[in-house]
């Protein structure tokens, strides 16, 4: 302390603070000029955006309205614009006396008007107080006072000064009367005006509507009623709000672009001088899709049920978007934006809208296509495995029941024998009665599931071949090399890499080939591989398998590639597989879960057949699979064909089969057991039917609701910093790292996505660095995807979630949509657009392979089935997809087309899968359901005439293409034959056929202008004979009628008559090369155009 | 080091009350243990010169004539006062402009989070289940120290440094407070915010929190380390161990009550001794109990049907 100088006056008393108040008052200052600019803008940055809009779309409208002012000048300079220039120009000088006439008489009512309620609004006032006063008055007299005073205020007369300067005096009701009429008078004339103003309105709307239809753009009257409300804006939040699915999404507070009426791009919407677009300039943007939001009406849906992020957030654009550690649905990138379309339609195959839906397409396809269904049970996939299993519980139940039952009965009828009395008796004789009609009852139940059990077992597929079969198929010794790393035999394969260790490899092929079945195959003769290759060339095999490896690669990626098959396979497997791949060894029936042999039939003495119509087990008589479960259908070739490309195949290898090391490990009885685990444990028979497998559950997790997952629940085990803080990219292997979508991340990547595509890139990744067994390890194996298929599957998975939305907002639809929902699912599993065209943009896989580039061959492509439902009846379609040779005896050919190399498969559909598949075509044509057939018009004898002459005119040779039955001239014909009309077409479509294929099948080489339109109906372009004359029909209905009453005997009368020099002459060379010198020629008058060129036949 | 762990820790919204009370707590002590200082010392001074003590006045300062003796409350110290309100009004606008509220992602009951921590003022009792059953922690703790705070005045007998500053007059009083409320509060709410990860392990700072991290712990209680089998010898044991801390525990304070604060302790009634020195021992068993946890791993010291121990 004495250390310490002290002061003279007292620190305490004496001490200024105006320095410290002065300081920190000033601090306190800035800091609520701070929080008000927080309150104001710093909270609220989408303020800033609306202003930056402002400025931004004004300078582009102002440059939009000089471009549209020039282009509704050109639009003026149309001589219709003119026209109803000058109508309009009319109107408004005839009207224009008249209506000034008008004009003045309104504006002169309405002085008058004003003088007389000047004066008798005032005096109105003061009789409504004196009446209040009355009504409040307190004493009889004093109400009695006042309502004198108000009868004599009534009474005084006012003066009402006129405009015109005249004056008149008027009481009380006068006063109103007059008010009241000058009134009615200014309506009556305003009508009047109205009416004067009708034409010249009416006129000047069309003037104006002719601009607006003739101009791309918008009117510069339009644009500038955008600026106008673009000017007039004030900040303040946009927000959506559907209270109905609880949305409120304000993302058009900065996004203001998004749904103005001109297109707006980044470009657009660029900073003055600026030479990138920025965040402004993106955000600007219109929504890229009008096809989609024509679906998804924003005021329906807002924003975040098709997009994510956070709607309600509009303080920073990391809010905004979701893309903060809290919200739990971020919003979609770029790459994945269509994961949204799942979210609502995931009962979808097919999602098609302008350009979107590709991808989310795609990964729906890829999640069936590569088994992923195999591991993981998702909604709505692979459902009849199912089914199949509550069917058979339901049987199980039934026999249960009936057994009880029938020893019920019979209990019952003893104690019946030996009951005491007469009515005891009978009471038990019934009760055993009502038993044995139960059972009945129940029976009828069981053979409905026994008919449900048989369609479902005819649907359910498998993605990977039948291993019960492997000795009879395979080459023993390649099994453990193929296990060993798929891709090394075939890089294309579906089977995925399943990291097995080589003891694991051992223990599985021995199982595999141990439990695999024994029974005897018949031997092949060996057929000729020249002629299999041609066949396997143009019969179709190629629409799904592939052949050549990386660039040589021809056909398509659904099924197999076949390069080196020959190494693999057994010949008189192949040649059986060919002829018919449903076929299979054994029945297999699923209540005793056993494969029924022989032995078995033989003990009830009946021979061993089973096909679909013999489908019950001879044991116990319930439904067995008796088809192999492949989506491969049979090309109904001859045996001898089946050789042929059998002995082809066999010679596609690399190396001789012998040529692989011995496994005589496979024999070895000690590695059954440890197989039979490995095999449970990698969930083998998700994908593949083996021997004492045929229950096996799925044994990866389900990922329904997988993009839903909290992020806690997806594993990045050793990754989960490097994934949170964005550290090294994990996945080291470069194969591996390709597949990643977005290239090795340069960020945090801890989200679904991130986890996704990080796990199907490199399934292992989780794994690294962990210490596991060889059970702990993760099975997922790898699919080795491309990074577009990643992405696809990405995309699918981050959309699979189980959202807050009413179940309302699910695309469920109940009418003709859901029929093509449905059949969609049923098109991609059969691959059926690997040959047809379904939607005009879709391409087919032979479209697009080298042979069917040349012109030739386009014309041996199927059929495009575009508009298929309007033209062929329901019926029929049944009838053909069930046989599509349409003959029983002669089913080495095409029904409808006999003059396609390509062939029609039978794909032995279920009567469920057909009924869908039926209506999908009807309702993707939009043609009611159910079809009833039209009546065709006999004709007269005079009209067959005349419609004979149109049929075999030279002006249009119908049957020069067309196919007659006649083997010779079928040959070269490249159109279906007129027989088939009658039950296979809708007449109307035909009419609208023959009248321009072209609008219906665009390339198809039936020609147009066969027709012409005369007035109000058709004739023929070419010329007709006399009896025509007077004919005042539709020529061309005509034609069509004909044609559907053809019979055999006339056709082929019309034929001889014609001759067929043209077909007998055209050199039989390659095949559709007899369409050329149809061609050369032209078809004749009239029809000469170039439509014969190119495109289907059809 | 883990220095993005610690950061992570250290910026949390959550977290900045802590981090600002480490340097305050560390002002206001050095502030208070300097005003302390200066009055023992000018205590001292006065003490040896009585002539002095007469004349002087207010603070550490020395007379000097023309001082006032005393000084109003206004202007003197509302105007510090106000000053002082004026910045806490700084402090707490740029706080709240800058910081948000920590919203998180909706309650999800299938998905709680980890680590789950109480708010920061509570994370000392959060702190106290790992030591103590749910009840003791959570009732019987804070009800005693509710109730130890309250006699506080009726125990106190000392006259001497009440509205100043002082160390020496205080000895007692003070280093009580400060073991209470810097090891038994301050201390547990660092470690419930700086230490504790998921799944409630010890981190230490610049340790990742690994979700993963497992760790082997085996817990034993304090019977089982002596051999003690039977239930009943078990709650024998416990009885004698905890009765044999009070009583030693008791024989200890009582000696150093009459050795260092005689004075005191003779204005005491029995009564105020024997409260003081039953709270001042359950004060102290609660340290004693986390070093047995965690250098020893022992979990229970009295086993019984109705409580652990």
């Amino acid at each position: 302390m004495p250390e310490r100088p002290i002061p003279e006056n007292d620190p305490i008393v004496n001490k200024s603070y105006a320095m410290h108040y002065l300081i920190a008052t000033l601090i306190l200052m800035v800091t609520l000029l701070w929080a008000m600019w927080d309150e104001g803008w710093g909270q609220r940055p989408w303020k800033s955006y609306q202003g930056e809009f402002k400025t931004r779309y004004l300078a582009f409208l102002k440059t939009a309205r000089t471009k549209s002012a020039t282009s509704v000048d050109e639009v003026k300079k149309n001589p219709e614009y003119a026209s109803l220039q000058q109508n309009y120009e009319g109107t408004s000088a005839q009207a224009k006396s008249r209506l000034e006439e008008l004009r003045k008489q309104v504006s002169e009512l309405s002085g008058r008007i004003l003088a007389v309620q000047n004066v008798f609004t005032d005096r109105r006032a003061y009789v409504n107080a004196l009446t209040y006063e009355l009504e409040t008055g307190s004493s009889a007299s004093a109400k009695q006072s006042k309502q004198k005073d108000i009868d004599n205020y009534k009474a005084e007369l006012a003066t009402v000064n006129y405009p015109d300067g005249s004056k008149k005096k008027f009481n009380y009701q006068q006063l109103e009367e007059e008010y009241n009429k000058l009134r009615g008078e200014r309506v009556k004339v305003n009508a009047e005006v109205a009416e004067a103003l009708k034409p010249l309105t009416e006129s000047k709307a069309k003037l104006d509507a002719y601009v607006t239809d003739h101009m791309v753009d918008l009117t510069p009257q339009q644009i500038a009623g955008l600026q106008r409300k673009t000017e007039d804006w004030d900040p303040k939040i946009v927000q959506l709000n559907v209270a109905e699915a609880n949305i409120v999404d304000r993302c058009e507070s900065c996004h203001m672009g998004i749904r103005e009426s001109v297109k707006l791009t980044a470009a657009a919407m660029e900073a003055k001088g600026a030479k990138k677009p920025d965040e402004y300039a993106k955000a600007f943007t219109s929504h890229p899709s009008a096809e989609l939001m024509n679906a998804h009406d924003p005021e329906k849906f807002g924003c975040t049920s098709c997009h994510q992020g956070n709607g309600r957030a509009t303080t920073s654009v990391e809010k905004a978007h979701g893309n903060y550690e809290h919200w739990l649905w971020p919003l979609f990138t770029k790459q994945n934006m269509e994961a949204g379309c799942q979210t609502c339609h995931a009962a979808d195959a097919m999602l098609m809208a302008g350009d979107s839906g590709a991808i989310i397409t795609e990964g729906k396809f890829l999640y069936r296509q590569r088994g992923c269904m195999g591991c993981h049970r998702y909604e709505g996939y692979d459902k009849e495995p199912e089914e199949l299993q509550s069917v058979n519980q339901q049987l199980k139940l039934a026999d249960q029941q009936k057994r009880e039952n029938v020893k019920q009965s019979a209990y019952l009828m003893k104690q019946a024998d030996s009951a005491g009395s007469n009515e005891e008796a009978n009471s038990l004789n019934d009760k055993a009665v009502a038993l044995r009609v139960a059972n009945s009852k129940i029976d009828g139940r069981v053979q409905q599931l026994d008919f449900q059990s048989h369609n479902l077992m005819q649907d359910m597929k498998k993605i990977g071949p039948n291993l019960k079969e492997v000795r009879l198929k395979l080459n023993r010794n390649w099994i453990p090399v193929w296990l060993k790393k798929p891709t090394d035999f075939r890089p294309t394969t579906k089977m995925p890499n399943f990291r097995l260790t080589d003891g694991q490899i051992q223990a599985i092929s021995a199982y595999l080939w141990q439990s695999g079945l024994k029974d005897e195959l018949p031997k092949q003769k060996a057929g000729n591989a020249g002629h299999g290759r041609e066949l396997f060339e143009t019969r179709g095999c190629l629409a799904c398998h592939s052949m050549g490896e990386s660039s040589e690669m021809q056909g398509g990626t659904f099924a197999a590639n076949l390069t080196r098959v020959g190494e693999k396979a057994n010949y008189d497997y192949l040649v059986r597989w060919i002829h018919n791949a449903r076929e299979r060894t054994r029945p297999y029936c699923p209540y005793e879960k056993k494969d029924i042999g022989p032995e078995d039939y033989a003990k009830k003495g009946k021979p061993f057949v089973f096909d679909l119509e013999h489908s019950t087990c001879p044991n116990d008589g319930h439904e067995m699979q008796v088809q192999n479960m492949t989506v491969m259908p049979s090309l109904r070739l001859s045996l001898e064909d089946a050789q042929d490309i059998a002995s082809y195949l066999m010679t596609m290898k690399k190396q001789e089969p012998t040529a692989y090391a011995d496994a005589a490990f496979m024999e070895d009885g000690a590695l059954q057991a440890e197989g039979k685990k490995w095999i449970r444990h990698y969930g083998c028979a998700g994908c593949h039917e083996i021997s004492g497998m045929e229950d096996e559950g799925r044994i990866g997790t389900e990922l329904t609701f997988e993009g839903s997952k909290p992020i806690e629940r997806l594993d990045f085990a050793l990754f989960t910093d490097a994934a949170q803080r964005g550290g090294k990219e994990p996945i080291g292997n470069a194969e591996d790292l390709a597949r990643l979508p977005e290239g090795p991340s340069k960020g945090p990547w801890y989200n679904h996505k991130g986890f996704f595509e990080h796990k199907l890139a490199e399934p292992e990744l989780y794994d690294k660095g962990m210490v596991k067994t060889e059970t702990e390890a993760l099975r997922m194996p790898n699919v080795h995807l491309a990074k577009e298929e990643v992405r696809a599957l990405s995309t699918f998975l981050q959309g699979s979630q189980e959202l807050g939305l009413p179940a309302s907002y699910q695309y469920r639809p109940m009418d003709a949509k859901r029929d093509i929902q449905e059949g969609w699912w049923i098109v991609q599993k059969y691959n059926c657009q690997g040959c047809h065209q379904f939607t005009p943009s879709q391409a087919t896989t032979l479209m697009g392979m080298k042979k069917y580039q040349d012109p030739d061959w386009k014309e041996q492509l199927p059929p495009k089935l575009l508009t298929e439902g309007a033209r062929v009846d329901p019926e029929w379609m049944r009838k053909f997809l069930t046989n599509p040779s349409l003959s029983t005896a002669d089913t080495n050919r095409n029904g409808v087309r006999p003059y396609l190399k390509v062939r029609m498969p039978t794909f032995t559909f279920s009567d469920n899968e057909l009924r869908k598949l039926v209506r999908f075509f009807q309702a993707l044509s939009q043609q009611p359901m159910p079809y009833i057939p039209q009546q065709v018009p006999t004709l007269t004898a005079k009209e067959t005439d005349m419609a004979r002459s149109l049929f075999s005119s030279n002006a249009a040779p119908c049957l020069k293409c067309h196919a007659t039955g006649d083997a010779q001239h079928d040959q070269h014909a490249t159109a279906p034959n007129f027989l088939l009309a009658k039950e296979r077409l809708k007449p109307d479509w035909a009419e609208r056929w023959i009248r321009d294929p072209q609008a219906i099948s665009p390339g198809t080489s039936m020609p147009s202008g066969l027709f012409k339109q005369d007035g109000d109906h058709w004739v023929f372009a070419g010329p007709t004979p006399a009896s025509f004359e007077g004919y005042d029909k539709d020529q061309s209905k005509l034609l069509v009628d004909y044609i559907f009453q053809l019979s055999p005997e006339e056709q082929r009368r019309v034929a001889g008559a014609k001759g067929r020099s043209h077909a007998v002459n055209a050199p039989p060379s390659k095949p559709g090369r007899s369409t050329a010198p149809i061609r050369a020629k032209g078809p004749g008058p009239g029809v000469e155009n170039s439509h014969a060129s190119g495109g289907a036949a059809r | 080091m883990d220095w993005h762990q610690l950061w992570v820790i250290i910026s949390a919204p959550d977290n900045v009350p802590i981090v600002g009370l480490i340097p305050l707590l560390c002002f206001y002590i050095y502030l208070a243990w300097k005003q302390a200082k200066g009055n023992d010392d000018l205590i001292a001074e006065l003490e040896a010169d009585p002539a002095m003590a007469k004349t002087h006045h207010r603070k550490t300062w020395p007379f000097k004539p023309g001082w006032q003796k005393e000084v109003h409350v206004w202007p003197f110290l509302l105007r510090i006062e106000f000053l002082a309100a004026i910045i806490i009004t700084i402090i707490l606008m740029v706080w709240s402009i800058t910081l948000n509220a920590p919203l998180e992602e909706p309650a999800n009951p299938n998905l709680t989070m980890n680590p789950s921590k109480a708010p920061w003022y509570f994370l000392g009792l959060q702190e106290m289940l790992v030591y103590f059953d749910p009840w003791i922690a959570g009732v019987v703790m804070p009800t005693l120290i509710i109730v130890g705070l309250m006699i506080i005045p009726y125990v106190d007998t000392n006259p001497l440094g009440s509205g100043y500053y002082t160390w020496k007059q205080r000895k007692f009083a003070i280093s009580t407070f400060l073991f209470g409320f810097i090891v038994l509060w301050i201390s547990m709410i660092i470690i419930g915010t700086f230490i504790r990860g998921p799944g409630w392990q010890w981190f230490w700072p610049g340790q990742t929190w690994d979700h993963n991290r497992q760790i082997y712990e085996v817990n034993r209680d304090l019977p089982d380390l002596f051999g003690i089998a039977s239930n009943a010898g078990k709650m024998i044991f416990g009885a004698l161990v905890v009765g044999g801390y009070f009583v030693l525990g008791g024989l200890g304070v009582y000696s150093l009550f009459r050795r260092y604060m005689a004075k005191d302790f003779k204005r005491m009634s029995l009564v105020q001794f024997s409260m003081t020195q039953v709270f001042l021992l359950i004060m102290l068993a609660l340290p004693l109990k986390m070093i047995l946890r965690l250098a020893w791993h022992i979990k229970y010291v009295w086993i019984t049907p109705w409580f652990n121990v």
